[in-house]
Protein backbone atom coordinates (compact mmCIF):
# COMPACT_ATOMS: atom_id res chain seq x y z
CA UNK A 1 0.00 0.00 0.00
CA UNK A 2 0.93 3.33 -0.81
CA UNK A 3 2.36 5.79 2.07
CA UNK A 4 0.08 8.26 3.15
CA UNK A 5 -0.25 11.20 4.58
CA UNK A 6 -2.83 13.35 6.59
CA UNK A 7 -5.36 16.22 5.04
CA UNK A 8 -4.40 19.81 5.78
CA UNK A 9 -6.44 21.96 8.07
CA UNK A 10 -7.28 24.83 5.51
CA UNK A 11 -8.84 27.29 7.94
CA UNK A 12 -5.22 28.59 9.15
CA UNK A 13 -7.60 28.80 12.66
CA UNK A 14 -5.24 26.56 14.44
CA UNK A 15 -2.97 29.62 14.87
CA UNK A 16 -5.45 31.73 16.43
CA UNK A 17 -5.59 32.31 19.52
CA UNK A 18 -8.50 31.57 22.44
CA UNK A 19 -9.62 34.32 25.09
CA UNK A 20 -12.64 33.60 26.25
CA UNK A 21 -12.26 35.51 29.59
CA UNK A 22 -14.74 37.92 30.75
CA UNK A 23 -14.85 41.17 32.75
CA UNK A 24 -15.02 41.32 36.46
CA UNK A 25 -19.11 41.54 37.06
CA UNK A 26 -20.50 44.09 38.67
CA UNK A 27 -23.03 42.74 40.81
CA UNK A 28 -24.76 46.10 41.73
CA UNK A 29 -25.20 49.23 38.89
CA UNK A 30 -25.66 51.55 41.87
CA UNK A 31 -23.71 54.94 40.87
CA UNK A 32 -21.84 53.03 37.40
CA UNK A 33 -21.33 54.96 34.66
CA UNK A 34 -23.36 54.09 31.47
CA UNK A 35 -22.00 53.69 28.17
CA UNK A 36 -23.76 53.65 25.01
CA UNK A 37 -22.36 52.59 22.17
CA UNK A 38 -24.75 53.65 18.92
CA UNK A 39 -24.08 51.75 15.50
CA UNK A 40 -26.22 54.05 13.23
CA UNK A 41 -28.75 51.61 12.74
CA UNK A 42 -32.18 53.18 12.56
CA UNK A 43 -33.61 53.52 16.17
CA UNK A 44 -30.44 52.39 18.36
CA UNK A 45 -30.41 55.64 20.00
CA UNK A 46 -33.94 55.09 20.78
CA UNK A 47 -33.67 51.59 22.05
CA UNK A 48 -30.12 52.16 23.92
CA UNK A 49 -31.09 55.90 25.33
CA UNK A 50 -34.60 53.87 26.95
CA UNK A 51 -32.63 51.09 27.88
CA UNK A 52 -29.99 53.23 29.93
CA UNK A 53 -33.35 55.39 31.20
CA UNK A 54 -34.73 51.86 33.03
CA UNK A 55 -31.43 51.16 33.77
CA UNK A 56 -31.00 54.73 35.80
CA UNK A 57 -34.90 54.55 37.41
CA UNK A 58 -34.94 50.76 38.66
CA UNK A 59 -31.18 50.00 39.54
CA UNK A 60 -29.67 52.84 40.32
CA UNK A 61 -26.95 53.34 37.67
CA UNK A 62 -25.35 56.60 37.47
CA UNK A 63 -25.23 58.99 33.98
CA UNK A 64 -24.96 57.56 30.98
CA UNK A 65 -23.01 58.41 27.74
CA UNK A 66 -23.78 58.27 24.10
CA UNK A 67 -21.33 57.37 21.63
CA UNK A 68 -21.38 56.78 18.00
CA UNK A 69 -19.60 54.63 15.67
CA UNK A 70 -18.11 55.87 12.59
CA UNK A 71 -19.11 52.86 10.17
CA UNK A 72 -21.50 49.98 11.13
CA UNK A 73 -19.85 47.47 9.76
CA UNK A 74 -17.07 46.75 11.09
CA UNK A 75 -16.03 47.07 15.44
CA UNK A 76 -15.10 50.60 16.48
CA UNK A 77 -12.29 52.06 16.41
CA UNK A 78 -9.27 51.21 18.67
CA UNK A 79 -9.28 54.95 19.91
CA UNK A 80 -12.87 55.16 20.65
CA UNK A 81 -12.87 51.65 22.23
CA UNK A 82 -9.98 53.31 24.35
CA UNK A 83 -12.29 55.89 25.36
CA UNK A 84 -15.16 54.00 26.28
CA UNK A 85 -13.37 51.60 28.60
CA UNK A 86 -11.57 54.79 30.22
CA UNK A 87 -14.95 57.10 30.79
CA UNK A 88 -17.71 54.25 31.66
CA UNK A 89 -17.84 51.19 33.74
CA UNK A 90 -20.38 49.38 31.71
CA UNK A 91 -21.63 49.34 28.23
CA UNK A 92 -24.89 48.45 26.13
CA UNK A 93 -23.97 48.39 22.17
CA UNK A 94 -26.44 48.22 19.79
CA UNK A 95 -28.37 47.44 17.37
CA UNK A 96 -27.03 44.85 14.72
CA UNK A 97 -30.04 44.15 12.57
CA UNK A 98 -27.79 42.92 9.18
CA UNK A 99 -25.10 40.84 8.13
CA UNK A 100 -21.77 42.82 8.55
CA UNK A 101 -23.05 45.04 11.82
CA UNK A 102 -24.36 42.14 13.74
CA UNK A 103 -21.32 40.59 13.69
CA UNK A 104 -19.12 43.90 14.54
CA UNK A 105 -21.87 44.31 17.35
CA UNK A 106 -20.87 41.36 18.94
CA UNK A 107 -16.98 41.90 18.40
CA UNK A 108 -17.94 45.35 20.14
CA UNK A 109 -18.42 43.58 23.26
CA UNK A 110 -15.73 41.30 22.53
CA UNK A 111 -12.94 43.79 22.17
CA UNK A 112 -14.77 45.65 25.24
CA UNK A 113 -14.80 42.72 28.01
CA UNK A 114 -11.48 42.49 26.97
CA UNK A 115 -10.40 45.93 28.15
CA UNK A 116 -12.43 45.05 31.20
CA UNK A 117 -15.27 46.27 30.45
CA UNK A 118 -18.92 44.60 30.93
CA UNK A 119 -20.44 44.76 27.87
CA UNK A 120 -24.13 43.80 26.56
CA UNK A 121 -24.24 43.47 22.55
CA UNK A 122 -27.72 43.68 21.14
CA UNK A 123 -27.94 42.50 17.96
CA UNK A 124 -31.63 41.54 16.31
CA UNK A 125 -32.03 37.72 16.25
CA UNK A 126 -32.35 37.25 12.46
CA UNK A 127 -28.32 37.66 13.04
CA UNK A 128 -28.09 35.63 16.13
CA UNK A 129 -25.85 33.09 13.65
CA UNK A 130 -23.53 35.80 12.54
CA UNK A 131 -23.29 37.14 15.97
CA UNK A 132 -22.33 33.50 17.35
CA UNK A 133 -19.69 32.91 14.21
CA UNK A 134 -18.21 36.34 14.87
CA UNK A 135 -17.82 35.65 18.46
CA UNK A 136 -15.65 32.02 16.89
CA UNK A 137 -13.77 33.85 14.65
CA UNK A 138 -12.96 36.39 17.52
CA UNK A 139 -11.58 33.49 19.43
CA UNK A 140 -14.43 33.51 21.95
CA UNK A 141 -16.67 30.78 21.09
CA UNK A 142 -20.00 30.81 23.52
CA UNK A 143 -19.41 35.03 23.96
CA UNK A 144 -22.89 35.83 25.32
CA UNK A 145 -24.98 38.61 23.49
CA UNK A 146 -28.64 39.64 23.59
CA UNK A 147 -31.18 39.00 20.14
CA UNK A 148 -33.93 41.81 20.51
CA UNK A 149 -36.59 40.27 18.28
CA UNK A 150 -36.32 41.24 14.34
CA UNK A 151 -37.63 43.95 13.22
CA UNK A 152 -36.01 46.86 15.09
CA UNK A 153 -35.55 49.73 12.26
CA UNK A 154 -39.48 49.70 11.48
CA UNK A 155 -40.70 50.35 14.55
CA UNK A 156 -42.38 53.08 16.36
CA UNK A 157 -41.07 54.66 19.86
CA UNK A 158 -43.71 53.16 21.93
CA UNK A 159 -42.46 49.45 20.13
CA UNK A 160 -38.97 50.80 21.23
CA UNK A 161 -40.08 50.60 24.80
CA UNK A 162 -41.44 47.46 24.67
CA UNK A 163 -38.38 46.00 23.30
CA UNK A 164 -36.12 47.76 25.62
CA UNK A 165 -38.61 46.62 28.81
CA UNK A 166 -38.46 42.87 27.09
CA UNK A 167 -34.49 42.71 27.00
CA UNK A 168 -33.83 43.93 30.12
CA UNK A 169 -33.87 41.08 32.51
CA UNK A 170 -31.65 38.95 29.89
CA UNK A 171 -29.07 42.26 29.25
CA UNK A 172 -28.76 42.66 33.92
CA UNK A 173 -28.10 38.48 33.34
CA UNK A 174 -25.42 39.14 31.00
CA UNK A 175 -23.87 41.83 32.59
CA UNK A 176 -24.22 39.57 36.14
CA UNK A 177 -26.30 41.92 38.06
CA UNK A 178 -27.60 40.23 40.80
CA UNK A 179 -29.41 43.23 42.50
CA UNK B 1 -23.82 -3.01 -32.85
CA UNK B 2 -21.88 -3.30 -29.81
CA UNK B 3 -19.35 -0.39 -28.37
CA UNK B 4 -16.84 -1.58 -26.39
CA UNK B 5 -14.71 1.53 -23.73
CA UNK B 6 -11.74 0.23 -23.13
CA UNK B 7 -11.73 0.40 -19.08
CA UNK B 8 -8.18 -0.83 -18.77
CA UNK B 9 -6.30 2.31 -18.14
CA UNK B 10 -8.75 4.00 -15.69
CA UNK B 11 -7.01 4.18 -12.22
CA UNK B 12 -8.14 1.94 -9.08
CA UNK B 13 -8.91 3.54 -5.64
CA UNK B 14 -9.32 2.46 -2.56
CA UNK B 15 -13.31 3.70 -2.32
CA UNK B 16 -13.72 3.46 1.25
CA UNK B 17 -10.44 5.79 1.70
CA UNK B 18 -11.78 7.95 -0.75
CA UNK B 19 -14.89 8.61 0.21
CA UNK B 20 -13.45 9.07 4.21
CA UNK B 21 -11.39 11.90 3.06
CA UNK B 22 -14.39 13.38 1.68
CA UNK B 23 -16.35 13.19 4.43
CA UNK B 24 -13.53 14.66 6.34
CA UNK B 25 -13.98 17.51 4.27
CA UNK B 26 -17.92 17.53 4.61
CA UNK B 27 -17.61 16.80 8.38
CA UNK B 28 -15.57 20.27 9.09
CA UNK B 29 -17.67 22.49 6.83
CA UNK B 30 -14.30 22.68 4.98
CA UNK B 31 -16.47 23.01 1.35
CA UNK B 32 -18.98 25.22 -0.71
CA UNK B 33 -21.24 21.75 -0.47
CA UNK B 34 -19.54 20.20 -3.58
CA UNK B 35 -16.70 17.42 -2.72
CA UNK B 36 -12.88 18.96 -2.94
CA UNK B 37 -9.79 17.08 -3.65
CA UNK B 38 -7.57 16.01 -0.49
CA UNK B 39 -4.94 18.06 0.11
CA UNK B 40 -1.37 16.48 1.71
CA UNK B 41 1.80 18.56 2.53
CA UNK B 42 3.61 17.14 -0.23
CA UNK B 43 0.41 17.96 -3.06
CA UNK B 44 0.67 21.63 -1.63
CA UNK B 45 4.55 21.55 -2.31
CA UNK B 46 3.33 21.07 -5.72
CA UNK B 47 1.51 24.58 -5.79
CA UNK B 48 3.97 26.39 -3.47
CA UNK B 49 6.65 25.24 -6.17
CA UNK B 50 5.25 27.21 -9.19
CA UNK B 51 5.71 30.68 -7.41
CA UNK B 52 8.27 32.58 -6.26
CA UNK B 53 6.38 33.63 -3.06
CA UNK B 54 7.00 33.04 0.46
CA UNK B 55 4.16 30.41 1.29
CA UNK B 56 3.75 32.71 5.07
CA UNK B 57 3.37 35.61 3.29
CA UNK B 58 0.24 37.99 3.58
CA UNK B 59 -2.22 38.32 -0.06
CA UNK B 60 -5.41 39.63 1.57
CA UNK B 61 -6.63 40.20 5.47
CA UNK B 62 -9.95 41.54 7.00
CA UNK B 63 -8.87 43.18 10.07
CA UNK B 64 -12.09 43.00 11.92
CA UNK B 65 -11.89 39.48 11.66
CA UNK B 66 -8.13 39.25 12.65
CA UNK B 67 -7.72 36.48 9.86
CA UNK B 68 -5.19 36.47 7.10
CA UNK B 69 -5.38 34.84 3.73
CA UNK B 70 -1.46 33.75 3.25
CA UNK B 71 0.20 32.09 0.25
CA UNK B 72 0.13 28.50 2.03
CA UNK B 73 -3.47 28.96 3.01
CA UNK B 74 -4.56 30.22 -0.43
CA UNK B 75 -2.59 27.31 -2.05
CA UNK B 76 -4.31 24.35 0.16
CA UNK B 77 -7.32 25.76 -1.06
CA UNK B 78 -6.91 26.07 -4.53
CA UNK B 79 -5.96 22.68 -4.34
CA UNK B 80 -9.03 21.83 -3.01
CA UNK B 81 -10.93 23.36 -5.15
CA UNK B 82 -9.33 21.49 -7.93
CA UNK B 83 -7.04 23.88 -9.25
CA UNK B 84 -3.77 22.74 -11.20
CA UNK B 85 -0.81 23.94 -9.82
CA UNK B 86 -0.30 26.13 -12.94
CA UNK B 87 -3.52 28.14 -12.12
CA UNK B 88 -2.35 28.87 -9.03
CA UNK B 89 -0.29 32.34 -9.59
CA UNK B 90 -3.70 33.29 -11.20
CA UNK B 91 -5.24 32.73 -7.67
CA UNK B 92 -2.86 35.03 -6.18
CA UNK B 93 -3.63 37.76 -8.55
CA UNK B 94 -6.95 37.46 -8.01
CA UNK B 95 -6.34 37.61 -3.90
CA UNK B 96 -4.32 40.73 -4.17
CA UNK B 97 -7.29 42.14 -6.64
CA UNK B 98 -9.83 41.37 -3.85
CA UNK B 99 -7.45 42.99 -1.22
CA UNK B 100 -7.43 46.37 -3.80
CA UNK B 101 -11.35 46.31 -3.63
CA UNK B 102 -12.45 48.62 -0.51
CA UNK B 103 -15.84 46.55 0.13
CA UNK B 104 -14.06 42.84 0.66
CA UNK B 105 -12.13 44.11 3.44
CA UNK B 106 -15.06 46.26 4.88
CA UNK B 107 -17.02 43.24 5.78
CA UNK B 108 -19.34 43.01 2.43
CA UNK B 109 -19.26 39.18 2.65
CA UNK B 110 -20.84 38.82 6.11
CA UNK B 111 -23.33 41.37 4.66
CA UNK B 112 -27.58 40.42 3.70
CA UNK B 113 -26.39 42.05 -0.32
CA UNK B 114 -24.55 38.30 -1.13
CA UNK B 115 -22.54 39.77 -2.97
CA UNK B 116 -19.60 37.75 -5.09
CA UNK B 117 -15.87 38.21 -6.14
CA UNK B 118 -16.23 38.24 -10.29
CA UNK B 119 -12.87 37.93 -12.39
CA UNK B 120 -11.79 38.62 -15.35
CA UNK B 121 -8.56 37.41 -16.94
CA UNK B 122 -6.69 39.00 -19.98
CA UNK B 123 -3.46 38.07 -21.93
CA UNK B 124 -1.90 34.90 -23.29
CA UNK B 125 -2.32 33.20 -20.21
CA UNK B 126 -5.86 32.09 -21.27
CA UNK B 127 -4.55 30.16 -23.70
CA UNK B 128 -2.15 28.44 -21.87
CA UNK B 129 -3.86 27.12 -18.90
CA UNK B 130 -7.24 26.99 -21.69
CA UNK B 131 -9.56 29.83 -19.51
CA UNK B 132 -12.53 30.08 -21.50
CA UNK B 133 -13.23 33.08 -23.40
CA UNK B 134 -15.62 31.63 -25.66
CA UNK B 135 -19.45 30.05 -25.63
CA UNK B 136 -21.03 29.34 -22.15
CA UNK B 137 -18.43 31.79 -20.22
CA UNK B 138 -20.96 32.29 -17.44
CA UNK B 139 -21.94 28.24 -17.32
CA UNK B 140 -19.98 25.24 -16.37
CA UNK B 141 -17.54 22.98 -18.40
CA UNK B 142 -14.20 24.61 -17.66
CA UNK B 143 -11.71 23.45 -15.39
CA UNK B 144 -9.94 26.81 -15.04
CA UNK B 145 -12.90 28.81 -14.46
CA UNK B 146 -14.20 26.58 -12.36
CA UNK B 147 -11.86 25.79 -9.93
CA UNK B 148 -10.24 29.62 -9.87
CA UNK B 149 -12.80 30.88 -8.76
CA UNK B 150 -14.03 28.35 -6.55
CA UNK B 151 -10.11 28.58 -4.87
CA UNK B 152 -11.42 31.77 -4.14
CA UNK B 153 -15.01 31.02 -2.62
CA UNK B 154 -13.38 27.85 -0.67
CA UNK B 155 -10.83 31.04 1.06
CA UNK B 156 -14.00 32.67 1.77
CA UNK B 157 -15.54 29.77 3.70
CA UNK B 158 -12.19 28.25 5.02
CA UNK B 159 -10.14 31.20 6.03
CA UNK B 160 -12.20 33.85 7.00
CA UNK B 161 -14.91 32.17 8.13
CA UNK B 162 -17.73 33.67 5.90
CA UNK B 163 -20.07 30.35 5.96
CA UNK B 164 -23.99 31.33 4.83
CA UNK B 165 -26.07 30.99 7.54
CA UNK B 166 -23.38 31.60 9.81
CA UNK B 167 -20.90 34.99 9.53
CA UNK B 168 -22.10 35.27 5.79
CA UNK B 169 -25.49 36.34 6.20
CA UNK B 170 -26.61 36.62 2.47
CA UNK B 171 -30.42 37.07 2.02
CA UNK B 172 -30.53 35.39 -0.96
CA UNK B 173 -26.58 35.56 -2.48
CA UNK B 174 -25.80 34.42 -6.34
CA UNK B 175 -25.22 31.41 -7.97
CA UNK B 176 -21.85 33.82 -8.78
CA UNK B 177 -20.72 32.48 -5.23
CA UNK B 178 -19.92 29.14 -6.65
CA UNK B 179 -17.34 30.34 -9.03
CA UNK B 180 -17.48 33.55 -11.22
CA UNK B 181 -14.10 33.45 -14.04
CA UNK B 182 -14.39 34.54 -17.46
CA UNK B 183 -11.41 34.97 -19.77
CA UNK B 184 -11.80 37.84 -22.51
CA UNK B 185 -12.47 37.02 -26.05
CA UNK B 186 -9.50 39.23 -27.10
CA UNK B 187 -9.01 37.23 -30.35
CA UNK B 188 -12.79 38.30 -31.67
CA UNK B 189 -12.66 42.02 -30.28
CA UNK B 190 -12.41 44.60 -32.63
CA UNK B 191 -11.35 46.61 -29.66
CA UNK B 192 -8.34 46.71 -27.34
CA UNK B 193 -8.69 44.18 -24.43
CA UNK B 194 -9.81 45.73 -21.31
CA UNK B 195 -6.41 45.44 -19.21
CA UNK B 196 -4.63 47.62 -21.75
CA UNK B 197 -7.16 50.55 -20.46
CA UNK B 198 -5.35 50.19 -17.36
CA UNK B 199 -2.28 50.66 -18.58
CA UNK B 200 -0.85 47.45 -18.89
CA UNK B 201 0.43 45.56 -21.82
CA UNK B 202 -1.56 43.61 -24.17
CA UNK B 203 1.31 40.40 -23.49
CA UNK B 204 0.87 40.90 -20.10
CA UNK B 205 -1.41 38.50 -17.72
CA UNK B 206 -4.18 40.53 -15.76
CA UNK B 207 -6.79 39.91 -13.49
CA UNK B 208 -9.36 42.44 -13.33
CA UNK B 209 -11.80 42.16 -10.05
CA UNK B 210 -14.89 43.33 -9.31
CA UNK B 211 -17.87 42.35 -6.56
CA UNK B 212 -21.03 42.41 -8.29
CA UNK B 213 -24.73 41.24 -7.62
CA UNK B 214 -26.27 39.88 -11.06
CA UNK B 215 -25.58 38.88 -14.50
CA UNK B 216 -28.56 39.75 -16.77
CA UNK B 217 -28.74 38.89 -20.28
CA UNK B 218 -29.69 41.11 -23.51
CA UNK B 219 -31.36 39.70 -25.93
CA UNK B 220 -30.72 41.42 -29.16
CA UNK B 221 -30.38 38.90 -32.21
CA UNK B 222 -31.63 41.40 -34.59
CA UNK B 223 -30.29 44.86 -33.88
CA UNK B 224 -28.06 46.92 -36.91
CA UNK B 225 -28.70 50.18 -35.31
CA UNK B 226 -25.68 51.04 -32.75
CA UNK B 227 -27.85 53.71 -30.90
CA UNK B 228 -30.73 50.86 -30.45
CA UNK B 229 -28.69 48.15 -29.18
CA UNK B 230 -26.66 50.91 -27.09
CA UNK B 231 -30.38 51.65 -25.68
CA UNK B 232 -31.34 48.14 -24.82
CA UNK B 233 -27.99 47.93 -22.49
CA UNK B 234 -28.98 51.22 -20.96
CA UNK B 235 -32.49 49.79 -19.75
CA UNK B 236 -30.93 47.44 -18.10
CA UNK B 237 -28.20 49.07 -16.32
CA UNK B 238 -31.40 51.57 -15.58
CA UNK B 239 -33.57 48.90 -13.62
CA UNK B 240 -34.86 50.17 -10.45
CA UNK B 241 -35.09 47.28 -8.57
CA UNK B 242 -31.18 47.23 -9.19
CA UNK B 243 -30.52 50.68 -7.39
CA UNK B 244 -29.63 50.81 -3.88
CA UNK B 245 -27.21 53.59 -3.93
CA UNK B 246 -28.03 56.65 -5.99
CA UNK B 247 -25.59 55.41 -8.53
CA UNK B 248 -25.06 52.07 -10.23
CA UNK B 249 -21.84 50.52 -12.23
CA UNK B 250 -21.85 47.96 -14.77
CA UNK B 251 -19.86 45.81 -16.54
CA UNK B 252 -20.71 44.96 -20.13
CA UNK B 253 -19.85 42.17 -21.65
CA UNK B 254 -20.94 42.23 -25.12
CA UNK B 255 -20.29 39.11 -27.84
CA UNK B 256 -18.56 39.81 -30.94
CA UNK B 257 -21.52 40.30 -32.92
CA UNK B 258 -22.09 43.55 -30.77
CA UNK B 259 -18.95 44.39 -30.39
CA UNK B 260 -18.79 44.35 -33.92
CA UNK B 261 -21.89 46.50 -34.95
CA UNK B 262 -20.63 49.19 -33.10
CA UNK B 263 -16.81 49.03 -34.28
CA UNK B 264 -18.37 48.97 -37.61
CA UNK B 265 -20.14 51.92 -37.27
CA UNK B 266 -17.37 53.57 -35.89
CA UNK B 267 -18.09 53.86 -32.27
CA UNK B 268 -14.83 53.02 -29.76
CA UNK B 269 -15.51 51.66 -26.33
CA UNK B 270 -15.38 55.33 -25.09
CA UNK B 271 -18.10 56.13 -27.53
CA UNK B 272 -20.25 53.33 -26.47
CA UNK B 273 -19.44 54.20 -22.11
CA UNK B 274 -20.35 58.01 -23.26
CA UNK B 275 -23.21 57.46 -24.99
CA UNK B 276 -24.95 54.81 -22.14
CA UNK B 277 -23.86 57.53 -19.84
CA UNK B 278 -25.11 59.98 -21.12
CA UNK B 279 -28.63 58.23 -21.36
CA UNK B 280 -28.21 56.10 -18.25
CA UNK B 281 -31.27 58.35 -16.71
CA UNK B 282 -34.79 58.04 -15.31
CA UNK B 283 -37.65 60.90 -14.66
CA UNK B 284 -38.21 61.37 -11.14
CA UNK B 285 -41.40 59.68 -11.57
CA UNK B 286 -40.64 56.37 -12.46
CA UNK B 287 -38.51 56.76 -9.26
CA UNK B 288 -41.22 57.92 -7.12
CA UNK B 289 -43.15 55.05 -8.30
CA UNK B 290 -40.86 52.60 -6.83
CA UNK B 291 -40.40 54.71 -3.47
CA UNK B 292 -36.66 55.15 -4.82
CA UNK B 293 -36.96 58.89 -5.51
CA UNK B 294 -34.55 60.12 -2.64
CA UNK B 295 -31.37 59.00 -0.31
CA UNK B 296 -31.56 58.27 3.30
CA UNK B 297 -29.20 60.95 4.92
CA UNK B 298 -27.68 58.27 6.89
CA UNK B 299 -26.67 55.77 4.28
CA UNK B 300 -27.27 57.14 1.66
CA UNK B 301 -29.64 54.36 -0.04
CA UNK B 302 -32.47 55.16 -2.41
CA UNK B 303 -35.63 55.16 -0.41
CA UNK B 304 -39.31 57.02 -0.84
CA UNK B 305 -39.37 60.81 -0.62
CA UNK B 306 -42.07 60.34 2.05
CA UNK B 307 -39.04 58.63 4.65
CA UNK B 308 -38.33 59.50 7.82
CA UNK B 309 -34.74 59.84 6.64
CA UNK B 310 -35.11 60.95 3.60
CA UNK B 311 -32.76 63.96 1.99
CA UNK B 312 -32.86 65.43 -1.83
CA UNK B 313 -30.72 63.44 -4.06
CA UNK B 314 -27.87 65.29 -5.81
CA UNK B 315 -30.35 65.94 -9.47
CA UNK B 316 -32.64 67.39 -6.89
CA UNK B 317 -29.99 70.59 -7.03
CA UNK B 318 -29.68 70.75 -10.92
CA UNK B 319 -31.25 73.06 -13.49
CA UNK B 320 -32.93 69.53 -14.44
CA UNK B 321 -34.24 67.64 -11.40
CA UNK B 322 -36.68 65.26 -12.89
CA UNK B 323 -34.17 63.35 -15.10
CA UNK B 324 -32.22 61.63 -12.54
CA UNK B 325 -29.09 60.71 -13.58
CA UNK B 326 -28.27 56.83 -12.41
CA UNK B 327 -23.94 56.76 -13.49
CA UNK B 328 -21.93 59.19 -11.86
CA UNK B 329 -18.68 58.40 -14.35
CA UNK B 330 -18.84 57.46 -17.69
CA UNK B 331 -16.04 55.10 -16.68
CA UNK B 332 -18.73 53.37 -13.97
CA UNK B 333 -19.63 51.71 -17.13
CA UNK B 334 -17.05 49.31 -17.61
CA UNK B 335 -16.64 47.29 -21.98
CA UNK B 336 -15.18 43.73 -22.38
CA UNK B 337 -15.92 41.06 -24.94
CA UNK B 338 -16.69 37.68 -24.44
CA UNK B 339 -18.62 34.61 -25.02
CA UNK B 340 -18.89 32.61 -28.61
CA UNK B 341 -19.37 34.77 -31.93
CA UNK B 342 -22.94 32.44 -32.85
CA UNK B 343 -25.57 35.24 -31.65
CA UNK B 344 -26.37 38.77 -30.60
CA UNK B 345 -27.49 37.83 -26.58
CA UNK B 346 -24.69 40.09 -24.29
CA UNK B 347 -24.81 40.62 -20.69
CA UNK B 348 -24.96 43.58 -18.41
CA UNK B 349 -22.99 42.53 -14.94
CA UNK B 350 -24.11 44.80 -12.11
CA UNK B 351 -21.36 46.09 -10.21
CA UNK B 352 -21.56 46.65 -6.60
CA UNK B 353 -19.47 49.75 -5.45
CA UNK B 354 -19.71 53.10 -4.04
CA UNK B 355 -19.13 55.90 -6.96
CA UNK B 356 -18.34 58.74 -6.03
CA UNK B 357 -15.90 58.37 -4.93
CA UNK B 358 -14.53 55.55 -6.78
CA UNK B 359 -14.50 56.24 -10.99
CA UNK B 360 -13.57 52.76 -12.04
CA UNK B 361 -15.24 49.74 -10.37
CA UNK B 362 -12.27 47.14 -10.59
CA UNK B 363 -9.31 46.43 -9.31
CA UNK B 364 -6.37 44.95 -11.44
CA UNK B 365 -3.27 42.69 -10.46
CA UNK B 366 -0.48 41.16 -12.84
CA UNK B 367 -0.59 37.48 -12.71
CA UNK B 368 3.01 36.42 -11.96
CA UNK B 369 3.92 40.08 -10.08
Amino acid sequence: MAMTELLLDPTGMEEGAQDSTLSPRPVSLKGLTIGLLDNTKPNATLLLEEIGRLLQRHYGAGESKLYTKDYFGTPAKDELLDRIADEVDFVITAVGDCGSCSAASVADGILLERRGIPTASITSDSFLPSGEAMARVMGFPGFDFYAVKHPVASLSSEEIKDRAQTALPELLRILGVEE
Amino acid sequence: MTITIDNSTAPAVDEEHLLAALDHYWNQEWTDGLPVVPVTESYLAEFLAVVDRDPNEILFTITHLNRHMTVRLAAINAAMAGCKPEYFPVVIAAWEGIAKEPHPRRGIWQSTTGTAPFLVVNGPVREELEINSRGNIFGSGFRANATIGRAIRLGCINVFGLHPHKLDQATQGTPAKYTSVIGENEEQSPWPPLHTEFGYEATDNVVTTFVIRSVIHIEARHSMEPEQLALDFVDTICRTGALIHEYTSALLVLVPEHAELFANAGWSKDDLRNFVFEHATRRRSALAAVGKDALSHKSRWRLPAAHPDAMPDTASGTDDPDNVRLLSHPTSVQIMVAGANNAGVSAVVEVFTLNPPREIPCSTSKIGG
